[in-house]
C-alpha cells in the first residue's frame, strides 16, 4: 500500500507538471550550489542562528511567551522544513506571508510585541542587534539540506505569484527601474557587483536557498530578503518597502516558487 | 490497486496537487497595482509619485520584456523625442573635467527613512552601466563600453547633438532601453547632460586619450 501511495504521488506529479507548465520547474535538480558551501564554512551567520534558537525558545515579550507555538506553516514549534515552502497561505491570518511577516504575527499575537516597535527595529545596526535577524537565521538553517518547494496551492498562493511576476517587470521612478533592468541578463555588473539573472531558473535556484538570510561582510549583520529588496528599492530610488508589504511579498513569491528545486543552505554569505 | 484505479487517483491527485488556474491578467494588473499603493507605509506624496508609471512605463513593463508593435514603439519615440530640452546657452558640449566628475558619481534621489539624501546635485551614473575611461576597471556593463567613444565618432557638432539627445532620452532612439530617460525625468540638468557629453567627445578626456 505505501508503494502503492508512492506510486500515487510520482504520476501525480508527473501528471501535473504534463498538465501545468508553471509547476515543471518544481521537480528540476541543482548541480550548482557546491560552490557556495565553500563560503559557508566559517559563516559568521553561525552566530545568529544561535542567537536565534535561544530566542526562539526563551520567554519573551510583555506576554512573557515562547515562540514554541508559532506556527510557521508545518504546526507549532515546528522549524524543520518550514523555509521551503514559505511564502505560504495561512488560514488564520487570511494572508499569504513570508518567513518575515509571520514570524511579526507570532511575535504580535503569541508574545503581545508592538508590531511598530519589531518593525523599527527589523534591521539591526552595529550597536543594536535585530531580533528578526536573528530568528530568520535559526529557521532558515532549519531546513539545510532540503529542496525549495513552493507549491502554490491555495488560490491566493497563485495570485501572489502571479502579481510578483507583475511586478518583477514594472518599471518605475526617475530611473525607470524595473526588478528585470538589472537581474534580466546574465554576465552583468553594476560597477563591479554582479548581477543575477532572475529569469534564468538555474540562477535562482543557486542563489535564492543559499542567499537571504546572509551575512553580509560589508553590513557586519546577517541580512534577510526583506533587507535585500529594501536596498533594491532604494536603488531604484523608491520610497522606502514596507515592511512584510504584500508587495514584498509577492515579489518573494514569485522568486521563490521559481527557485523551487535548489538546495537550502542557509544564512548565506554575501558582499 | 490496479492500474486503473492508479490512474484515475493520480488525476484526481494531479489536479489537487495544484493544478488550479493562476488569475488572469487583468486581476494581477489590479491587485499588483494595489499592492504598490500600499507598499511604502512612509514618504511624502511627491516621494510615493514615483511609483505610478507614465504611459511609456506602462507600454515597457510587458511581462517577459516588452515586444512593441511598431506603433507602440512609434509612440514611445515621439514622446521621447519632444521631452527634450537643451540647454539654455545652446552649447551642448561643456566643461570635460566636471563631466568626468559627473560620470563616476553614483550617488542622487535615494531615499531612506522618509528622507531624500541630501545633495548639491545628482551623480550622472554613466559608470555604473558604462565603462568609459579605460584605466578605471570600476565600470559596470548593463550598457556597452564607451571607451574611445569621440576618438571613434569625432566631435562634430551633429556628434554633440545626437549624444546629448541620447543621453537626455534614450527611449527616442531606443524605446524601453535599459538606459534610464535621465534628462527627461529631471534627474538631470540640461547643463550637466552637457558636461557630460563634453566627456564622451573631447579628445582630452581620457575616454578618448588614454595613457
Ligand atoms: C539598479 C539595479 C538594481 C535593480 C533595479 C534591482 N536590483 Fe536587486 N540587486 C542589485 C545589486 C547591485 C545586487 C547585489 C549584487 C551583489 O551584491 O553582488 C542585487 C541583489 C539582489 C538579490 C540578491 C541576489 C543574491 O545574490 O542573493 C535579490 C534577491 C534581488 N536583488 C532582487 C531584486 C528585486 C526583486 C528587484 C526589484 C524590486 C531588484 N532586485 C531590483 C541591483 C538591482
Ligand atoms: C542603468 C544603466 C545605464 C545608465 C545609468 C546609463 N546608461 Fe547609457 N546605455 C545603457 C544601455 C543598456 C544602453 C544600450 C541600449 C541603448 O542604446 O539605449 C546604453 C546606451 C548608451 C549610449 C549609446 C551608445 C551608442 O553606441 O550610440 C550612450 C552614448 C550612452 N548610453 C551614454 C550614457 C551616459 C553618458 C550615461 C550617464 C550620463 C549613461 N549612458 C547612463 C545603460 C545605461
Amino acid at each position: 500500500m505505501i508503494r502503492n501511495v508512492g506510486r500515487v504521488a510520482a504520476m501525480a506529479t508527473v501528471l501535473a507538471i504534463t498538465l501545468c507548465p508553471a509547476l515543471a520547474q518544481d521537480k528540476a535538480g541543482n548541480g550548482l550550489a557546491v560552490g557556495r558551501q565553500m563560503l559557508a564554512e566559517d559563516n559568521p551567520g553561525e552566530l545568529w542562528v544561535e542567537r536565534g534558537r535561544r530566542l526562539f525558545h526563551e520567554k519573551r515579550g510583555p506576554r512573557n511567551a515562547s515562540l514554541e507555538q508559532c506556527d510557521l506553516g508545518e504546526g507549532p514549534g515546528v522549524v524543520k522544513g518550514v523555509f521551503a515552502h514559505l511564502p505560504r497561505y495561512f488560514a488564520d491570518t487570511g494572508k499569504v506571508q513570508d518567513l518575515e511577516s509571520r514570524l511579526l504575527t507570532c511575535m504580535v499575537q503569541l508574545q503581545g510585541f508592538k508590531r511598530e516597535d519589531i518593525i523599527r527595529t527589523r534591521f539591526g545596526t552595529l550597536d543594536r542587534n535585530s531580533d528578526l535577524e536573528a530568528l530568520v537565521s535559526y529557521i532558515g538553517a532549519a531546513s539545510n539540506g532540503m529542496r525549495m518547494n513552493v507549491r502554490l496551492k491555495h488560490a491566493q498562493e497563485r495570485d501572489m505569484y502571479k502579481a510578483g511576476e507583475y511586478l518583477f517587470y514594472r518599471r518605475t521612478g526617475p530611473l525607470d527601474f524595473a526588478c528585470v533592468t538589472c537581474h534580466g541578463d546574465s554576465g552583468k555588473r553594476i560597477r563591479l557587483q554582479e548581477l543575477p539573472n532572475m529569469t534564468r531558473a538555474e540562477e535562482l535556484r543557486e542563489i535564492i536557498p543559499t542567499g537571504w538570510p546572509a551575512y553580509r561582510g560589508t553590513h557586519s549583520t546577517v541580512r534577510t530578503m526583506q533587507h535585500r529588496l529594501y536596498d533594491c528599492f532604494w536603488q531604484m530610488r523608491l520610497p522606502d518597502l514596507g515592511y512584510a508589504s504584500d508587495l514584498s511579498v509577492a515579489l518573494t513569491t514569485y522568486l521563490y516558487h521559481s527557485a523551487n528545486g535548489g538546495v537550502i543552505n542557509l544564512p548565506g554569505v554575501r558582499r | 490497486m490496479n492500474n486503473k484505479t492508479i490512474l484515475v487517483l493520480a488525476l484526481t491527485t494531479a489536479t489537487f496537487v495544484g493544478c488550479a488556474s493562476f488569475p488572469d491578467a487583468q486581476s494581477t494588473a489590479k491587485s499588483a497595482e494595489q499592492m504598490v499603493a500600499e507598499a511604502h507605509a512612509i514618504g511624502t506624496p511627491d516621494m510615493k509619485q514615483r511609483t505610478v508609471q507614465d504611459h511609456s512605463q506602462r507600454t515597457c513593463s510587458a511581462i517577459g520584456g516588452a515586444k512593441l508593435t511598431s506603433s507602440q514603439a512609434a509612440e514611445i519615440t515621439k514622446t521621447a523625442r519632444d521631452s527634450i530640452r537643451y540647454p539654455s546657452s545652446g552649447k551642448l558640449a561643456g566643461d570635460w573635467k566636471t563631466g568626468a566628475r559627473l560620470t563616476t558619481d553614483g550617488r542622487g534621489q535615494r531615499i531612506v527613512n522618509g528622507k531624500i539624501e541630501a545633495r548639491k546635485e545628482n551623480g550622472a551614473l554613466c559608470i555604473n552601466c558604462h565603462a568609459l575611461d579605460p584605466s578605471d576597471v570600476n565600470a559596470g556593463n548593463l550598457g556597452p563600453a564607451l571607451i574611445g567613444y569621440g576618438k571613434q565618432r569625432g566631435n562634430a557638432e551633429a556628434v554633440a547633438r545626437y549624444t546629448y539627445e541620447r543621453i537626455y532620452n534614450a527611449w527616442a532612439f531606443m524605446p524601453c532601453s535599459n538606459m534610464p530617460r535621465l534628462g527627461a525625468s529631471g534627474f538631470l540638468t540640461p547643463e550637466q547632460i552637457a558636461h557630460v557629453v563634453a566627456y564622451l567627445v573631447d579628445p582630452l578626456s581620457p575616454v578618448n586619450n588614454s595613457r
